[in-house]
């Protein structure tokens, strides 16, 4: 009896330092969320821009909005999707409602910036972050699932 | 920016939220979508186009009096040839590029789009033809500018997108009174040298500058549109100095949904104004003649029911056909004179059509439709009263693809004259016409 004991402690013990390993991403806004996705835009093809928004839906619809936690990183010709104007723009306003959240680039802002001679006006739900691709790394290594439509 | 979540949103107020949403996004009426591109959402080159194979066939009735009797009445053969009361054609292949050049200023739109198919624009003008040139600049808000040669704002069946028309061929009052022909005679004398087009259809376009724009008030979608044109179709210049005018208006209810099948009741009104240069009467001398039209209607579509009607009127330089409803260029029987095309520049016309269609299966949609046509009111030996009653059917193989089967009853009389006259004896021989088409967008 005593010898199975000290077996489980010691199993107990081994694996321990092993889940402390494994960081399970947490987000304020989805205190609930099962699953983390990070979804990424950085084509200039405006089918790609319906189809990350339609995947950022679907997520919600199969989970439901308070079990998923989604954010949109928007980089090099992707960042379109987060300008003011986009046509896109009522969806982005429903997604947000949701809590989806959408990150886009500054490096990008900037190299627009400098192509049109003035800095473009960001959706409002838009979050500047200061390279698109390594917010995508963070929250990766946060255990976020990247999903490239 | 804080990033805020509203955690009690349910998945029924997201998906309500989304619809509402996609309706407003797009912005869907003529006007906006040929030739305006989606805010940051255009690509910089999309290309595109659409191929229309067809077969459409008579009886080939000939004509029973007059000049020409025993001869192929024009109106039995099939166009643009008229060579055959029964045939296989491409109607219209058409290619096109479109989208924004500089895909990060969504402000400046282009519309490119040629024609390859066997139709009044290449039958009289260039095997393969630019139908479509334009250039948007959306700098202002409400006072968008396109120039270029493109569709001008008028009549709901020209100016609608023709790879969504529900039809094979065009109502009478559109095709005689609205598909502009252009000529350098009235064609009033008799002759060995037929008058006939000398150059592509109108097209239901012109070459020009249009100011445009719609606005939105909740469900309600206005439009407006002022266009200055050379009057002179496509792909030539300005032949006598005088523009055409032109003036569009529209109120649209929208219901949902979004492009060229929308779902929406609209209400519109439009008016032109221009004059052309042609050779008329019996001295032949040059003159230049108002040509006025205008008209109102409404369209009406909302789940299974698509709903249309259009009333037209026209002043001036009036389409007359061919003398003795001959195929033009025919010598008459006695060897004297060859038929020609006739316009009647000081007539009048006017029309109308109503249209119904039905979805009785998400792949299978029935159609009816009548139009009327009254030709030279104002002469009792030319007036000409055309009826039509179209029945049709559309397959869809899917959203892109579909199969158009047309049945055409056809009707023609001279009102004015006694019913044993040669021109109500010919008009007794119009046939009735039934067409097939597949239409492939890609």
């Amino acid at each position: 009896m005593i010898h199975r004991l000290l077996s489980s402690l010691l199993v107990l013990v081994l694996t321990l330092p092993l889940s402390a390993g494994a960081e399970t991403p947490q987000s304020e806004d989805k205190p609930f969320a099962e699953v983390h996705v990070v979804l990424q835009i950085s084509d200039r093809d405006p089918f790609k821009q319906t189809l990350v928004l339609n995947v950022a839906n679907n997520l919600l619809k199969a989970y439901g909005p308070d079990k998923v936690d989604i954010e949109v990183v928007a980089f090099g010709p992707g960042l379109r999707l987060l300008l003011a104007d986009n046509a896109n723009k009522g969806r982005i306003e429903a997604l947000a409602g949701s809590g989806v959240r959408f990150s886009g680039c500054m490096n990008t802002l900037r190299n627009f910036t400098r192509q049109l001679g003035h800095e473009p006006a960001l959706n409002p739900h838009a979050v500047k972050v200061s390279a698109g691709v390594v917010r995508i790394i963070e929250l990766v290594k946060q255990g976020y699932i990247l999903i490239k439509p | 920016m804080r990033r805020s979540t509203r955690r009690d949103v349910t998945g029924v107020l997201l998906g309500a939220g989304l619809l509402a949403a996609g309706g407003a996004a797009q912005a869907a009426n003529w006007l906006m979508l040929q030739g305006t591109e989606p805010p940051d959402a255009g690509a910089r080159a999309r290309v595109w186009g659409f191929i229309q194979p067809e077969f459409q066939s008579t009886d080939g009735s000939k004509l029973p009096a007059g000049p020409w009797k025993g001869q192929k009445a024009v109106f039995n053969q099939i166009g643009p040839d008229l060579e055959s009361s029964s045939q296989f054609n491409i109607r219209r292949a058409r290619l096109g590029v479109r989208g924004t050049a500089f895909p990060l200023d969504n402000r400046v739109n282009y519309f490119f789009l040629v024609e390859a198919g066997r139709n009044g624009i290449t039958k009289f003008g260039d095997a393969v033809s630019l139908t479509d040139a334009s250039i948007t600049l959306n700098h202002i808000k409400y006072a968008r500018l396109r120039v270029g040669q493109f569709k001008y704002p008028g009549s709901e069946e020209g100016l609608q997108a023709i790879h969504v028309f529900d039809y094979i061929n065009f109502t009478n009052v559109t095709n005689f009174l609205m598909l502009e022909r252009f000529f350098d005679s009235d064609g009033s004398v008799p002759g060995m040298d037929p008058n006939k087009p000398n150059g592509s259809v109108g097209a239901f376009r012109d070459l020009g500058i249009q100011l445009f724009d719609t606005l939105h008030v909740g469900d309600w979608e206005h439009s407006y549109a002022f266009m200055i044109g050379n009057g002179n179709g496509i792909n030539r210049g300005n032949d006598n100095g005088k523009y055409n005018y032109y003036v569009y208006l529209s109120s649209e209810k929208v219901f949902g949904g979004k492009g060229p099948r929308r779902q929406g009741w609209k209400l519109y009104g439009w008016f032109q104004t221009g004059q052309r240069t042609l050779r008329a009467g019996p001295d032949q001398e040059k003159q230049d003649f108002d040509r006025t039209r205008w008209g109102f209607g409404s369209t009406f579509r909302k789940d299974k029911w698509r709903a249309g009607a259009e009333v037209i009127f026209a002043d001036g330089m009036i389409f007359n056909g061919t003398d003795g409803a001959a195929v033009p260029g025919s010598l008459n029987n006695k060897g004297t004179a060859v038929a020609s095309w006739n316009v009647l520049p000081e007539d009048k016309a006017w029309g109308f059509y109503v249209d119904l269609g039905y979805r009785v299966h998400p792949k299978v949609e029935l159609d009816i439709r009548y139009d009327y046509l009254d030709r030279a009111t104002e002469t009792d030996a030319n007036e000409r009263v055309f009826q039509t009653v179209t029945f049709g059917a559309q397959y869809f193989f899917n959203k892109k693809v579909r199969m158009l089967v047309n049945y055409e009853l056809r009707m023609a009389d001279a009102p004015q004259l006694d019913g044993s006259s040669v021109p109500n004896r010919i008009l007794d021989e119009m046939d009735n016409r039934l067409s097939a088409q597949v239409l492939a967008v890609f």
